[in-house]
């Protein structure tokens, strides 16, 4: 590990999460399993960072390491000026209130057995705080659900959307700083999945909320997002504001990844038969192997000799926008 | 309802297909008054939510749904064979439609783990229909098997057959469930979210995939997905399901450029664009997919419909054509029309 602050942290006043040199890994059978290699970023006060790469990148690890869930095996979890990986018992319980996550499957993430109410109270009660009627009363209606016919039902008489709703409403009654979600709408139909986009919108707005929103659909996170980082095999390959990224990406991957998405515009079609050569050859490598150097390397069409042999660092690429690769595409 | 398919010669012609299904809930209306029809060699997307009825009519297409769970069926589903018979598939014994699933008709699921069977090597999963419909031998049906594993893009084709799919990624699998689907050169190919489960990487590998199998074997293509995107670009046609029936089938283009159907418009304006700029605020459709449980009064699109009017809850719509549009259809009493100022609706 570098002792050296990576460049894309920022300097600034208003920074509420820090990740620095977070690594995370797995012991799986004799082999050790690096899901999460040296990953550095900042999110300042109502910022929304979109977390996006394919399944098995790392993006759902850093989200439950934030949490310490479990804890990274090495580097800083910064929130509220105090490193949360070196706290533990009481005093993590305590800084992880400010923490909220939600998760993909929300109705897997609801007890069954419990009334909407005491779902969104339970919170409030841990900590001895207001869980009077009247507040879990207002969470809802904010997240709107009626409270009146909808408090005393259990999660499965709701829908996926309108379950999501109550996580949302669960995690934002302890009146949290920073708000996870990990892959919040994609188990919800279109049609449903924009209503909760908006409402998270419309949520950061009201509650001052700082937001990590990990996703794999890059329309989605482009919506929610003021930065990007873009991760490949458990690093970080660019990260920056979400104009940069969108318009002008520099990392072979996130040109490739960003290429991939279907174009709703059958006018595309000439241009989608033309353009058939795949971006990306080959397979994901088996992060429990990754290869030397630039993770990326195996299937990277403009990797050359040196890709191999020395791993590349963060360097600036323009304002807000920094990138991990030797020949970025400038 | 003939449609133009001016070059190639017709293929599937689906006339008011109805399936209603048993459910503990009640009666389960799926699939409601479906017609369409598909030439060789095109490509018709089918578009709708979970629960919209697409696997369901994709299903019965097949012959797949389990008889003791069909408590009515309806219509009829003609399919011609290669010597140019016309065959209603509705009407067809089971034991009949086995000849045609592989050779005349085939079908790749969505999640391939499923799909294959774990406890089976790919050589087995792969040879089981050339063995059985082409009548090759051992070694040929192997030999074939490999061709076929190479064709859609595994490497090592002959050192991969004798794996197990637990063995392959994601998108390995899918693409060895589209080879043992394209085994006896099906005159159709039906494709069930083909790459929901898959990454967006993978799923451009396996769209382009299909796209170039279905070229080089002017196979039709029934392409079900959820993702307006996935068939914008892919499909020759398009048909929006919502609650069991086709609300809006027209060329892809055309669907894009003059749609009709508000539903159509709300679904396209619900998806987050990667053009817009962040934080574009989305405009949501209220409410959620109806269930299909008994038959519902009037249009099942009427309770989200931003310029719905009352008839719109008294009466189901038919499907009609749009005036001077070819082989564009929807069924809607107020169709969008271009120029036209709508008032938003009495609720």
């Amino acid at each position: 590990m570098t002792d050296k602050t990576p460049c894309q942290l920022r300097e600034r006043d208003d920074i509420v999460l820090r990740v620095a040199h977070l690594s995370v890994n797995f012991a799986v059978g004799k082999q050790t399993v690096q899901a999460v290699t040296d990953v550095s970023f900042d999110v300042a006060r109502g910022e929304t960072l979109g977390l996006v790469g394919e399944s098995g990148c790392g993006k759902s690890t850093i989200g439950r390491a934030i949490m310490q869930l479990p804890p990274p095996s090495a580097g800083a979890v910064i929130f509220r000026d105090q490193d949360m990986t070196v706290l533990s018992g009481e005093a993590l319980r305590q800084t992880r209130t400010g923490l909220q996550m939600i998760f993909q499957d929300p109705v897997s993430s609801l007890n069954p057995r419990r009334r909407v109410r005491d779902i969104i109270a339970e919170g409030l009660t841990i900590w001895g705080r207001d869980n009077s009627a009247a507040r879990v009363e207002e969470v809802m209606s904010a997240v709107g659900l009626d409270a009146a016919s909808a408090g005393d039902r259990r999660p499965h008489q709701f829908s996926g959307g309108q379950c999501q709703r109550i996580c949302i409403a669960r995690s934002l009654a302890l009146d949290p700083d920073v708000l996870i979600c990990d892959e919040p709408v994609s188990a919800l139909d279109v049609s449903v999945q924009a209503q909760i986009l908006n409402l998270l919108e419309d949520m950061k707005a009201r509650y001052h909320l700082t937001m990590v929103f990990i996703a794999h659909n890059l329309a989605v996170v482009k919506n929610i997002s003021d930065r990007v980082a873009v991760m490949y095999l458990g690093k970080l390959c660019e990260i920056g504001n979400t104009e940069a990224i969108y318009s002008k990406p520099v990392h072979p991957y996130t040109r490739a990844l960003l290429a991939s998405i279907p174009d709703a515009d059958p006018l595309a079609r000439e241009q989608a038969l033309l353009d058939e050569e795949p971006l990306l050859q080959g397979e994901l490598p088996s992060p429990a192997d990754p290869p030397s150097g630039c993770r990326f390397r195996t299937r990277c069409p403009y990797a050359q000799e040196r890709c191999a042999r020395e791993e590349p660092f963060m360097q600036a690429a323009g304002d807000d926008h920094f990138v991990a690769c030797h020949f970025p595409l400038l | 309802m003939t449609d133009a398919n001016q070059h190639e010669p017709l293929l599937l012609r689906v006339t008011g297909l109805t399936v209603r299904l048993n459910s503990s809930h009640g009666l389960v209306h799926a699939v409601e008054d479906v017609s369409f029809s598909l030439a060789r060699g095109q490509t018709l997307g089918i578009v709708g939510e979970s629960g919209s009825g697409k696997s369901v009519m994709a299903r019965s297409l097949m012959g797949l749904l389990p008889r003791r769970s069909i408590a009515f069926g309806s219509g009829s589903i003609l399919f011609h064979t290669d010597n140019a018979q016309e065959q209603d598939l509705a009407q067809m014994p089971d034991k009949l439609m086995r000849h045609l699933r592989g050779p005349a008709m085939a079908m790749v699921f969505q999640d391939p783990m499923t799909a294959l069977n774990p406890v089976l090597r790919l050589s087995v999963q792969l040879t089981e229909p050339l063995r059985q419909h082409l009548g090759l031998d051992r070694q040929q049906a192997r030999s074939r098997a490999i061709e076929l594993l190479a064709a859609v893009g595994i490497p090592d084709a002959a050192g991969r057959i004798d794996q197990y799919p637990h063995q392959l990624s994601g998108g390995m699998r899918q693409r060895v469930v589209i080879a043992i689907a394209l085994a006896c050169n099906p005159a159709l190919l039906i494709a069930d979210e083909p790459t929901t489960a898959l990454d967006v990487t993978v799923q451009k590998q396996i769209l382009d995939l299909l796209a170039r199998l279905q070229r080089e074997h002017n196979m039709a293509m029934i392409l079900i997905t959820h993702d307006l995107g996935v068939v914008a670009s892919r499909a020759d046609y398009i048909a929006v399901m919502y609650a069991g029936r086709i609300v809006e089938y027209a060329p892809a283009r055309t669907l894009f450029t003059s749609m009709q159907h508000p539903y159509t418009e709300a679904l396209f304006k619900s998806i987050p664009r990667i053009n817009d700029p962040s934080h574009t605020r989305l405009q949501a459709i209220p409410g959620r997919p109806p269930q299909l449980i008994n038959a519902a009064v009037g249009c099942a699109f009427a309770p989200r419909c931003q310029y719905v009017q009352p008839r719109c809850r008294q009466q189901t719509p038919p499907v009609v054509e749009v005036p001077d549009a070819r082989e564009h259809r929807h069924a809607c009493f107020y169709p969008i029309s271009p120029g036209l100022n709508r008032e938003e609706g009495d609720d």
